[in-house]
């Protein structure tokens, strides 16, 4: 980011280049081409493209709807990184001179230049049955009255546009293309979490399945796209956490998590060497013992006796017990924070900085290929 | 010497001790008096936080009451996971007067110190990456790297969310580059460096983590790299200890050394053989390159695992 403070909006115009990953399916041909703008200085993204699309080539496709936010239509990668192109203003970066290297969104087939294939986005999004059930279907005397407590819970997961920005860089789905995936499973606890909802504990079995919220590999990648504030991560957290507390705890995953809990209290560090026939069952567990064992010649493994005690572990002990005690299970624990993490500032102590004055590495961005 | 609170984590407390020791090692040399806590336990990585999160506030706050408790204004960390879960918790409990005085009463419940907030947990490698701690690195660095080719692996918790973790430009960080480089090695660059090695699911979706942990050893194996260097020993444990794992999925023999921060730092610092503890494989590398041998590189090491399945 350049740091030339933006001129009153409309008061001057910006002259900028960027490149376009064009695509056509059907031949298969792929070429990366530059265009030079000019552009009112509020442009964003969008209008930029607009302005290629009206002036310079009409053959270039996107799509578009609001052009405010809120349609989810706009999703794109600038930089190898997903945006939306109506929320992302161009003034800074025509002022570095960086030309930007725009392509389609990933985990999804690309149709043509930037639009891509939101089918397998939606048949995830369908999977999550995406309406509520509030168990009964007679239509009412009075209103049915949700407080504001209530509806705080599923806040952040309601903002979701459906923009798929999240979805482009997950790292698990690039891995397992069937992951339901962060927006899916935002949806999800936006269900789950509804204190109308009667379903919570089929859902959250469904949720639990072999491509489902033990899939996630906390990359926080999609946290870091989402142009909405959703955090999709905080989100399949919350599913977790609801899952154990309904004692939904079959996956591998669940109990890898519950494991950290008994060692914490325990003796206050993770047991590792146990770590691996709590989560996995006896059977894999004896597979894996070679492997361990190999770890532990390497000193990667602790030896299993005397376990490693963590000092005053009473503490941590007493402290879950009276936690237990205080009632906040589940989602909750999450949903508590949430106020304050959304009142972080972007002070020097938070937000991203500049890089190094004397490091401005010519980096190819991650994926900057579409 | 700044005074700090070290906080080790399970790691570096346990299977990683090499970390523990190398940046024990290390710290004076960068202007850090290390001022370990005792009293600690896991922060619970991602787990305790989707499993118990209420729990995972706790124990958290728990770990910064002792920090706090030393005296010191700074929580220093040597993990990425540990970064995140202290930031995520420490956040929380500054910005809501009403969260922090309900846990931290229920912590002096326990025999815990109160927490009153003004401790700031940061990771060794922002402590060396500017200011003070980087003079200090660049005049400590004395016998350098002599330009080994070292990949920066970030991993994902030090970096991302952004809003929480806030050093540095998510997609283009610069820190361990300019560390490396400030040792006189070549940083090699390749896009998976800010992306995950799939550590958290490597035991319930081996398949999948695989698959992620794939792209950054290949990547920088093809970029040319020495070695690997990461700030984060979960990230270290599985691009380390899984190469074995990806070589009987995949039939691709890496023998990617992997370093940690701090090893790779002492390295270039001078500092002996025995305070890195390097598994032996690797120290002939790195050793070898250092000492001037880097031009005639013989084949690569094994990974420290090499263990057969
Ligand atoms: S969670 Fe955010 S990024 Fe993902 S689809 Fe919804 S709005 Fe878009
Ligand atoms: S945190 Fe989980 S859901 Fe989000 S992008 Fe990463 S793997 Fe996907
Ligand atoms: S993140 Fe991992 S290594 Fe660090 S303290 Fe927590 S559980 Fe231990
Ligand atoms: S790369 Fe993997 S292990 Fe390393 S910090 Fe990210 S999630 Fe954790
Ligand atoms: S055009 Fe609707 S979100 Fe961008």
């Amino acid at each position: 980011m350049a740091h030339a403070i933006a001129p009153v909006p409309g008061s001057t115009t910006m002259e900028l280049a960027l490149k376009i990953w064009r695509y056509n399916a059907e031949t298969g041909a792929k070429e990366l081409r530059r265009y030079e703008v000019e552009a009112p200085d509020w442009a964003t993204l969008l209008d930029v493209l607009d302005i290629v699309k009206d002036k310079h080539d009409g053959t270039l496709a996107y799509r578009k709807s609001c052009r405010m936010m809120i349609c989810g239509s706009c999703g794109m990668r600038m930089d190898g990184a997903a945006v939306l192109a109506c929320k992302t203003r161009m003034w800074d970066i025509a002022q570095s001179g960086h030309e930007p290297v725009i392509s389609p969104m990933g985990n999804l087939p690309v149709v043509k230049d930037l639009v891509v294939d939101m089918s397998p986005f939606w048949g995830k999004i369908r999977a999550v049955k995406p309406w509520l059930e509030p168990g009964y279907d007679e239509v009412a005397e009075k209103e049915r009255i949700v407080s504001q407590q209530q509806m705080n819970v599923i806040h952040k997961e309601a903002l979701c546009i459906m923009c798929g920005c999240c979805v482009s860089e997950c790292n698990s789905m690039e891995s397992d293309p069937e992951f339901l995936g962060p927006a899916a499973l935002a949806k999800g606890f936006r269900f789950v979490g509804d204190a109308r909802d009667q379903t919570a504990p089929e859902r959250l079995s469904d949720l639990n399945s072999e491509h489902g919220i033990w899939d996630c590999t906390r990359c926080y990648f999609c946290n870091e796209r989402c142009p909405k504030g959703v955090d999709p991560r905080d989100a399949i957290a919350k599913l977790g956490a609801e899952s154990i507390k309904e004692g939904i705890d079959h996956d591998m995953g669940a109990k890898h998590a519950k494991w950290f809990v008994t060692s914490a209290k325990t003796t206050g560090w993770l047991r590792e060497t146990e770590l691996v026939p709590k989560t996995q069952g006896i059977v894999s567990a004896i597979k894996q013992t070679k492997f361990a064992l190999g770890l532990a010649k390497r000193g990667k493994v602790p030896p299993p006796v005397p376990p490693h005690v963590a000092d005053r572990v009473k503490e941590s002990r007493a402290l879950y017990n009276l936690v237990k005690e205080q009632g906040r299970d589940g989602a909750l624990g999450i949903v508590q924070g949430e106020h304050a993490l959304g009142r972080i500032e972007f002070t020097e102590e938070a937000g991203v900085r500049e890089l190094a004055p004397e490091l401005q590495p010519g980096v190819e961005p991650p994926h900057a290929e579409g | 010497m700044r005074r700090v609170a070290y906080y080790k984590g399970c790691l570096a407390s346990l299977s990683a001790k090499e970390l523990d020791t190398s940046t024990q090692a290390l710290a004076p040399r960068v202007g850090l008096e290390l001022i370990e806590l005792e009293s600690v336990t896991c922060c619970g990585a991602g787990d305790i936080h989707e499993a118990e999160p209420d729990y995972y506030l706790h124990l958290n706050a728990r770990i910064l009451a002792y920090a706090e408790a030393t005296g010191a204004d700074t929580l220093l960390t040597v993990c990425n996971v540990c970064t995140l879960n202290l930031r995520q918790a420490n956040w929380q409990l500054k910005n809501d007067e009403a969260l922090r005085e309900r846990v931290s009463t229920n912590l002096q419940r326990v025999g815990v110190p109160p927490y009153n907030a003004t401790v700031e947990v940061r990771h060794l490698l922002w402590e060396i990456a500017e200011g003070e701690g980087y003079e200090l690195l660049k005049a400590t660095a004395h016998r350098g790297l002599k330009g080994l080719r070292i990949a920066p692996f970030y991993g994902c918790q030090i970096l991302r969310p952004s809003k929480i973790l806030g050093f540095e430009d998510p997609d283009r960080p610069w820190s361990l580059e300019r560390i490396i480089e400030a040792c006189g090695g070549e940083a090699i660059d390749y896009p998976a460096k800010v992306k995950c090695c799939g550590f958290p699911i490597i035991q319930a979706r081996e398949e999948t983590a695989l698959g992620e942990l794939i792209q950054p050893i290949e990547q920088a194996k093809d970029a040319g790299a020495d070695a690997i260097v990461t700030p984060c020993p979960l990230c270290h444990l599985s691009l380390d200890a899984w190469q074995s794992k990806l070589r009987a999925a995949t039939g691709k023999d890496f023998r990617m050394p992997i370093l940690h921060l701090s090893q790779l730092v002492g390295v270039a610092a001078g500092l002996e053989e025995s305070e890195l503890k390097f598994p032996l494989r690797h120290l002939l590398t790195i050793g070898g390159a250092v000492s001037g041998a880097a031009a005639s590189r013989g084949p690569a090491p094994e990974p420290s695992s090499g263990v057969e399945l």
